[in-house]
C-alpha cells in the first residue's frame, strides 16, 4: 500500500499520511463495504488511491513540484514501459495496453500510477491539452473494449 | 449507461477528473447502481497496476499512529440491524445470522483485513529481501585498511557505508566512482562532503556485477571538473558476491 501511495505522492510523509487515512476510513466506513462487489483488496486500494489523489490535487501540489523536480521527475516517466513488463504475461490488461500506441499507453500509465492530470500529461508528452483529452478518452474506450 | 458516463467512470478511477467532474462522479456513484458497477469494473481492470508498485515497508511509527487513532473510533457496525437474541432454536438464529447484513459485512471486512495483512507481510518480506546485499565491495586504503563498504542490492540500488572517518580538507569533497566498463572509464556515482552512509547513483548504469571496481577520490567541493578522477585515490575495492 505504501508503495502505491509513494508512486503517487513521491514523499514518504505524505504517502504514510494516505495509508493512515485509509485505515481510519476503512474502519469508519466498514458499512459501505459490499462483499458482493469486487474483492476486498481492490476496494482497499481504491480508497487508498482516492485519498492519495485528494492529497495530490490538494494543498501540496505546488510543493511537490518544487521539491522533486531536481530528483528526476522527468526520469521517472521512463518507467512506464518497465511497468507494463512487470504485469504478468497472461494478463489481459498487459495485452490490451500493448495494443495501444506507445505514447498513449504511457499517458494512461502516468495518469494512473503517478496521478498526473490531463494538463500535466499534455505538458510532459508535448501535445495540446485537447489532443491529450481525446487520446485518453479513446484509449480508455479501447481498453474497455479489448478487456471485455 | 451513456458514453459520457462511461468516460466519467473510467477517468474517475484513473484519477483524471477535475473538481467539478469529480463531484459529479461521486454524486452518480451514490445514486446510480450502473455507474457504481462501471466504477467497480474499472477498478478491477486496472488493479493489477497497483501490484507493480515496489513494496515499501511502513515504519513502526505509522503502525502505532494508526493503532492509537483507531482506538479512539468506536466500531461502527454495532447497532444497525441488531441481531435478535430472543430466538430459541439454533437453526433459526443461524438463519437470522445468514440473512444479517452486518454479519456479512464483518465477514467481508475480516477477509479484506486478512488480505491486507498478507499484502503488508509480503511487502515486508520483499523489502527485507531487497535489503540483503547481493554484492559487497570492501574499499581499502593504501595501507590496506578497510575504510568503507559498498553494498549492491537485488533491486539494482547500491549504498556506501564508511567504516572510518575520512579527513576532508575544507573546499574539497569525496567523490565516489565505479568502473564497470574499461572503455568508458570511471563514472561518478556520488559526491559527499564528509564520510557518511549514502545511496549511490547507479540507476543509470548497467547492473552492478562481480569484480566491479569502486573507488573514492579527493576532489574539489563541486566534484571533479573533468568528469574523471583528478585527485588522489583514498580507497578502492572490487565487488564480490555475497553468500
Amino acid at each position: 500500500m505504501l508503495g502505491v501511495a509513494m508512486r503517487l505522492l513521491r514523499r514518504r510523509a505524505l504517502a504514510e499520511e494516505a495509508v493512515h487515512d485509509t485505515f481510519v476510513q476503512v474502519w469508519q466506513n466498514a458499512a459501505s463495504f459490499d462483499p458482493a462487489r469486487g474483492e476486498g483488496l481492490t476496494w482497499l486500494y481504491a480508497i487508498l488511491r482516492n485519498r492519495a489523489l485528494n492529497i495530490l490535487r490538494g494543498e501540496t501540489r505546488t510543493d511537490l513540484v518544487n521539491d522533486f523536480e531536481p530528483m528526476g521527475l522527468e526520469a521517472s516517466g521512463e518507467d512506464a514501459e518497465a511497468l507494463v513488463v512487470r504485469l504478468s504475461d497472461a494478463s489481459a490488461l498487459r495485452r490490451c495496453l500493448e495494443r495501444l500506441e506507445p505514447v498513449r499507453r504511457k499517458a494512461i500509465l502516468l495518469a494512473y500510477v503517478e496521478g498526473l492530470s490531463h494538463g500535466e500529461l499534455a505538458g510532459r508528452l508535448g501535445v495540446p491539452l485537447g489532443t491529450m483529452k481525446s487520446w485518453i478518452r479513446r484509449s480508455l474506450a479501447a481498453l474497455r473494449e479489448c478487456m471485455r | 449507461m451513456t458514453p459520457e458516463h462511461e468516460r466519467l467512470a473510467a477517468e474517475y478511477v484513473v484519477g483524471l477528473l477535475d473538481d467539478d467532474e469529480q463531484r459529479n462522479a461521486e454524486r452518480l456513484a451514490g445514486s446510480d447502481p450502473s455507474f457504481q458497477e462501471a466504477i467497480a469494473q474499472w477498478q478491477a481492470r486496472l488493479a493489477e497496476l497497483d501490484a507493480t508498485a515496489t513494496p515499501v515497508a511502513p515504519g513502526d511509527q505509522l503502525w502505532s499512529r494508526i493503532e492509537s487513532d483507531l482506538d479512539g473510533i468506536p466500531a461502527p457496525l454495532r447497532d444497525e440491524h441488531p441481531v435478535s437474541f430472543a430466538i430459541p432454536s439454533p437453526r433459526a438464529s443461524f438463519a437470522v445470522l445468514w440473512r444479517s447484513l452486518p454479519f456479512w459485512r464483518i465477514v467481508g471486512m475480516a477477509g479484506a483485513f486478512a488480505s491486507l495483512l498478507l499484502a503488508v507481510g509480503v511487502g515486508l518480506l520483499a523489502t527485507r529481501e531487497a535489503r540483503e546485499p547481493v554484492l559487497i565491495a570492501v574499499l581499502l586504503t593504501e595501507q590496506n585498511r578497510p575504510a568503507a563498504v559498498v553494498n549492491a542490492f537485488a533491486n539494482g540500488s547500491a549504498e556506501l557505508i564508511p567504516l572510518d572517518a575520512i579527513p576532508v580538507p575544507p573546499g574539497r569533497a569525496l567523490e565516489i566512482w565505479t568502473l564497470w566498463d574499461r572503455a568508458r572509464g570511471p563514472v561518478s556515482i556520488g559526491l559527499i562532503d564528509r564520510a557518511r552512509t549514502v545511496p549511490l547513483n547507479v540507476s543509470n548504469l548497467p547492473r552492478t556485477g562481480p569484480n566491479q571496481l569502486f573507488e573514492i577520490t579527493l576532489e574539489p567541493a563541486t566534484g571533479s571538473p573533468t568528469g574523471r578522477p583528478t585527485g588522489p585515490v583514498l580507497m578502492k575495492g572490487t565487488t564480490s558476491t555475497a553468500l
